[in-house]
């Protein structure tokens, strides 16, 4: 628990030329939620702390069917919950974003942070993933885009050079005929860290009967969030059928390397994966051959108490 | 049914408008002029010799006002249950990581913590056992190597951490093995646990320019901390003046001396107020949370269903320090059942971990665990019904309890028949689901327990306990003196604590208050109930019993009209020969009166995943009155709730080397919210305690115990496996339901028995 | 070193000076006296220390103080104006929705941040509403049932009001 100076700049440059100048000594903060358990344990020890909360333009949130979802940084977990948008074109992002602590904590938690964060347990993390989020990182003198796939290095550690910062996350808009979910394991319906997390993103075709694009993220089951790109593999293209779903559940299962640690076993986070990659993707199949199922039900399935 | 006026209505409790506007003030409000902050060093080692601590760079620091270390108090060791094993800060040797080794006090926290950092320790490493049946194998490390010279000890069978044995026989037991047609034996595991309280413990010292010592607490014994706060500070108990704050949770925690000689030698040293609020990891690494019992038990049983004979070992770990006393497991061998030959025996033993404390009577909770899933596994075994089974084999009244006492009249049949009328029971479920019961058992707590009620002379009546309230035991003690009085509950004002105002009175804790603190209560009102009456009878001209006393007026009963008002009274009792009127009563002991609840878990199990959903819980508890409904419920609903944490996801973890907590957090440590939990059925049974004020019986301590078992019996139940350890994991669950054994309980119970006939 | 800041308090408009790694509840509790909201945690785990900071229910152990700079933020002591109880605290005194206290200032704040939003939340609603604060004695029961009560009351109130202006 270090002492620390607060600095707030005005303009992402501002911003990346303050990183620049105290180098490690400094560090970027937006809803604090990390930082500030980290700070009281020793954990980081800045002398700067430099919050993004004036900088203008980084909360927003827009969608065009055209362009997709554009967020900036500082949009909180709770903004991205209750948006519109979020809920009907990528509801794996909004139950991701309604699983995630509880609504203190999202309504400061803001999703920069959250990828910032780089935790391989991020329940915002496999929807972003599973919808080809792009980064913009922009530094003192340039700007330059990179697949979220690319921006996580390992637990805590991203792409980010010194002096960059994340300016906006960008999820291509999503196809017709679509469902999406994300399913999150943990001992209890909130606040909890998951153990394993699932979130899926179909889009069929052929009257549903046919998938004709899907993505398979995994949280919690491997040093960063994954793609289980060759369960995708496996189901793209493919005709719908129960045992078809059960071999991507298995694939996906293969592709995890969890580890032990003080919330589960690594033997345990396999078993579960290979479960809810089978529940995620039968839902969302469900939800894009049926349509709307209400949010309640998504959040219900989403914390996997309803199980 | 008696017809209460005060009694078994619903109450608001008298503080709630000072907690709903936050304006009650718990210890860490307390804000003095000139103020010091406080932080603690602690070890960060297992077991080891302090070779060098050197506070020179912490006192040097600016904003730093004293710094002390274990060599700053008097060479006095001090203890709970008699066993004076523990100094209050370490001086040569530290026994668990978490102990504290030194302490600062400075301007503000940050400060303090920078000095805390500054301060030099240098150790030499001693064998540490971490595990408890590990320590209790021959060549373990030792924990303690000055055991025998420990003020209190007794003697130990076998192995040198048995800091405490305890035991209880009956008949022949190795006679009744022999006779029985089944034996069944299991062995259980439960897990450390935390209280959980919200309110970190907390503690204000100044030293008073007279010399006395005030200490404003976060406690549930205001007069067990000043005993054992003069004892540690060699400074005799009437120095030291304890006023015990709102307190935010205790549930045995905050029973005894923790942490308040820290901010109290520091106030002596400074001469200025000194203020310690622990963090959240120190509630969880500094004291007194539960650690893990291991249980066996064996029962002999008749083809008919009868259990004759038991015999239980159970292990309770109690860490560094005998903190919480004598385990109380041995009671509790036998659960609620007429076992007429038992041989029971509890070993209180050392390892290198946090101590422990109270939890909400603890180690039952445990024994239930280990007690009622053994009893479904032998009706299982026979075949039986589990509730029939256990209807077969409880306790009636004039049964002998284990304690040797009679049984009392009691409501444990009614509850096990509410429970069984609530749910429909026997039924089946559909796949993944079950049902499972457990009945549990306690007795109402004793100690000493004083009252003292003084008529005002507006007519009302101020109550001076010196309990501290826990569970609105404060509004529950006005509404018995009211009811006594005649009096509307607004009538009756219930002092603040103060260990300088009230007289002397035992802990708030083991389900003492209501019975022994309110059958105090209830006779001190009838005190001044009769004073009242014989002064009215004297100005009146009519003899006492021709009096009746109501709504704070006494009147004669057959002639109304002729009456005085309470506040007349004691205008008249200034100049009256008896002088003002005071009712006072004190006891020590209370007669023992059990308590019995019944309650059944209905549990939805994901077959997949191994994961437990509480979908139901009832329990129906034979409270003989309730004295505020409302509040009795409230006790109920918090006990379950505690009981389904401890099942299901609380689990204290330690490093298997080290012995230090794992999960010091609320984020790692898993307590219920409110999305995970069911509506709790309660059905309040009532059979009059023999003894008790109106008949109330204890209540806070059962609910707790249940859930544990319950659940466990209803997962066997919808997926048929027995899960012997706890918490019920969905990790446990699901190995179980993929057939893979359980890890094996290395207890040594032929050790146990043959050390036990060595002794003898 | 304490540098300056203000914030509306209570509706209030407070200056005063608090270290750059203060946390909004530190400054509430140590510099302004208001000792209603409370410590349980320090780590955003409990939500003893929850508090409306620009209309939205937060754990103020987790807000830097001087990033709360021009908010406005609502604490447990200034939920209801003068002696009367707000709705919500009057329904928990009436339902036993408290028992040791330590939890309620934050709990009632959440119900309040609820209420504001949702004028007739279903039990479930409240329970998420409230599964960010931690209470060890009530097992959560009576508190649910206070919220709702509070939730009708408040209701009743609004339909008064629409009524009268009609």
């Amino acid at each position: 628990m270090a002492r620390f100076d607060y600095l707030e700049p005005h303009t992402l440059k501002q911003a990346s030329s303050m990183l620049q100048r105290y180098g490690d000594q400094a560090r970027i903060v937006a809803g604090c939620t990390d930082f500030l358990v980290r700070w009281r344990t020793g954990v980081w020890t800045p002398q700067y702390v430099i919050n993004l909360q004036h900088v203008p333009g980084l909360g927003r949130i827009s969608y065009s069917a055209r362009n997709g979802l554009r967020l900036g940084p500082l949009v909180t977990v709770q903004a991205l919950e209750r948006h519109p948008a979020v809920r009907e074109h990528y509801a794996a992002l909004a139950t991701g974003a309604t699983s995630f602590a509880a609504v203190q904590i999202r309504n400061l938690a803001t999703v920069g942070g959250n990828v910032c964060n780089a935790s391989p347990a991020g329940d915002t993390l496999p929807a972003l993933l599973a919808f080809d989020a792009q980064c913009k990182i922009v530094g003192a003198e340039s700007e330059r885009w990179l697949p979220l796939g690319q921006f996580f290095k390992g637990p805590g550690r991203t792409a980010l050079q010194p002096g960059e910062i994340l300016g906006e996350l960008r999820l291509p808009p999503t196809p017709k005929n679509s469902g999406s979910l994300y399913v999150k394991h943990s001992p209890r319906g909130a606040m909890d860290i998951s153990a394993v997390g699932v979130a899926a993103a179909v889009s069929l075709r052929d009257r549903g009967k046919v998938i004709d694009d899907v993505k398979i993220a995994l949280g919690a089951v491997a040093p960063t969030p994954i793609r289980a790109y060759g369960a995708e593999d496996m189901l793209r293209g493919q005709t719908v059928t129960p045992e078809l779903i059960r071999a991507a559940a298995q694939a996906a299962q293969a592709l995890a390397a969890p580890i032990d640690d003080v919330r589960a076993t690594g033997t345990y986070r396999k078993t579960v994966v290979g479960v809810l990659v089978q529940r995620t993707l039968e839902k969302s199949i469900e939800m894009a051959q049926g349509g709307q199922v209400p949010f309640e039900v998504q959040r219900r399935l989403a914390i996997q108490t309803a199980f | 049914m008696v017809d209460f006026k005060v009694l078994e209505h619903n109450h608001p409790r008298i503080d709630a408008r000072e907690k709903v506007t936050g304006r009650a003030t718990y210890a860490a409000d307390v804000y003095l002029p000139g103020m010091l902050a406080c932080k603690l060093a602690t070890s960060q080692r297992g077991h080891a010799r302090i070779t060098r601590i050197d506070t020179s760079r912490a006192e040097q620091l600016p904003g730093v006002r004293a710094v002390i270390t274990g060599k700053d108090y008097p060479d006095v060791h001090f203890g709970s249950g008699g066993l004076k094993d523990r100094y209050i800060m370490a001086r040569d040797e530290v026994f668990y990581v978490g102990e504290t080794i030194a302490a600062v006090a400075a301007d503000d926290e940050i400060t303090a913590q920078e000095a805390v950092d500054l301060i030099e320790v240098e150790y030499q490493d001693l064998p540490a056992v971490v595990d408890v049946l590990d320590a209790l194998k021959s060549g373990a490390a030792t924990v303690h190597a000055d055991l025998p010279d420990f003020q209190g000890f007794g003697f130990a069978l076998g192995g040198d951490n048995v800091c405490t044995v305890l035991d209880a026989d009956r008949g022949d037991v190795d006679q009744a093995f022999r006779d029985a047609d089944f034996i069944v034996e299991d062995t259980f595991r439960s897990q450390g646990i935390n209280q959980g309280f919200l309110e970190p413990m907390a503690c204000a010292a100044c030293l008073e320019a007279n010399g006395r010592l005030t200490v404003w607490a976060s406690t549930q014994g205001p007069y067990q901390v000043r005993a054992q706060l003069g004892l540690v500070l060699a400074m005799p108990a009437s120095n030291i003046r304890v006023i015990p704050m709102e307190l935010g949770g205790g549930f045995g925690a905050k029973l005894r001396l923790a942490f308040e000689a820290f901010p109290a030698m520091l106030a002596i040293k400074t001469r200025r107020p000194v203020k310690l609020v622990n963090t959240r990891e120190e509630a969880f690494t500094l004291n007194g949370p539960r650690l893990p019992v291991t249980n066996y038990i064996r029962s002999g049983v008749t083809r008919d269903g009868r259990i004759i004979a038991r015999e239980a070992y159970s292990i309770f770990d109690v860490g560094a320090y005998l903190g919480a006393g004598p385990n109380s497991g041995v009671g509790h061998g036998l659960g609620a059942y007429n076992i007429p030959n038992f041989r029971l025996r509890s070993y209180g033993v050392y390892t290198n971990k946090v101590y422990v404390g109270s939890y909400r009577a603890s180690g039952v909770a445990d024994m239930t665990f280990a007690v009622e899933s053994h009893t479904d596994n032998i009706a299982h075994q026979l075949g039986i019904d589990p509730l029939e089974f256990r209807i077969k084999n409880a306790l009636r009244q004039g049964d002998i309890a284990v304690n040797g006492a009679t049984l009392p009249r009691n409501g444990l049949l009614e509850t096990l028949q509410a429970v069984k009328d609530r749910l429909g029971l026997p039924k089946k479920l559909e796949a993944g689901r079950g049902v499972g019961v457990a009945l549990c058992e306690w007795r109402s707590g004793s100690g000493p327990s004083t009252a003292a009620i003084s008529v005002n002379e507006d007519g009302t009546v101020s109550l001076l306990t010196g309990s501290v309230d826990i569970s609105g035991s404060d509004t529950s003690l006005a509404a018995i003196a009211a009811e006594a009085l005649g009096l509307p509950m607004d009538q009756v004002i219930v002092a603040r604590r103060d260990t300088d105002l009230a007289p002397f009175t035992g802990p708030s804790g083991g389900s003492r208050i209501v019975y022994s603190q309110g059958t105090a209560v209830q006779r001190a009102a009838v005190d001044a109930r009769q004073k009242l009456l014989a002064l009215a009878a004297d100005r009146l001209g009519v003899p006492a019993d021709a009096l009746a006393c109501e709504d704070g007026v006494v009147y004669v009963q057959d002639n109304p009209p002729q009456r005085l008002t309470i506040s007349q009274l004691a205008a008249m009792s200034v100049s009256s020969r008896g002088g003002p009127i005071i009712g006072m009563a004190s006891l020590s002991n209370m007669p023992y009166t059990p308590v019995f609840s019944t309650q059944a878990a209905e549990v939805l199990v994901d077959q997949a995943t191994g994961q437990v959903k509480v979908t139901r819980y009832v329990q129906a508890q034979d409270v003989g009155v309730a004295i505020n409904p409302m509040a009795v419920e409230g006790q109920l609903d918090g006990g379950v709730v505690q009981g389904i944490g401890r099942a299901l996801t609380e689990d204290m973890l330690f490093d298997e080397n080290t012995g230090a907590v794992r999960n010091a957090s609320f984020a790692t440590y898993l307590m219920p919210l409110a999305i995970d939990l069911p509506e709790i059925e309660n059905i309040l049974v009532r059979v009059p305690a023999e003894d008790g004020p109106f008949g109330a019986r204890a209540v806070a301590e059962p609910p707790g115990f249940g859930p544990p078992a319950a659940i466990a019996n209803a997962i066997y139940d919808a997926v048929g496996v027995r899960i012997n350890e706890m918490p019920l994991s969905a990790e446990r669950v699901l190995a179980a339901l993929q057939g893979k054994a359980a890890e094996a309980i290395p207890l040594d119970v032929a050790a146990l028995r043959r050390a036990e006939e060595l002794a003898v | 070193m304490k540098k300056p800041l203000q914030l509306t308090i209570n509706g209030e408009l407070r200056q005063l000076f608090a270290e750059p790694f203060y946390s909004l509840l530190d400054t509430l509790r140590d510099e302004l006296h208001l000792t209603g909201t409370k410590k349980g945690c320090d780590e955003g785990d409990c939500g003893a220390c929850t508090v409306l900071m620009n209309g939205k229910v937060v754990t103020s152990c987790m807000v830097l103080a001087h990033s709360a700079h021009d908010a406005e933020v609502t604490t447990i002591e200034g939920l209801a104006p003068g002696e009367e109880l707000h709705p919500v605290q009057q329904a928990f005194v009436e339902y036993g929705g408290l028992q040791c206290g330590f939890c309620i200032p934050g709990m009632i704040m959440s119900a309040a941040g609820l209420l504001n939003d949702h004028d007739d939340p279903s039990e479930e609603e409240v329970r998420l509403a409230i599964s960010g604060n931690l209470c060890r004695c009530t097992g959560y029961s009576r508190v649910v049932e206070a919220i709702l009560a509070a939730a009708r009351v408040m209701r009743n109130e609004k339909e008064l009001l629409t009524e009268r202006s009609n």
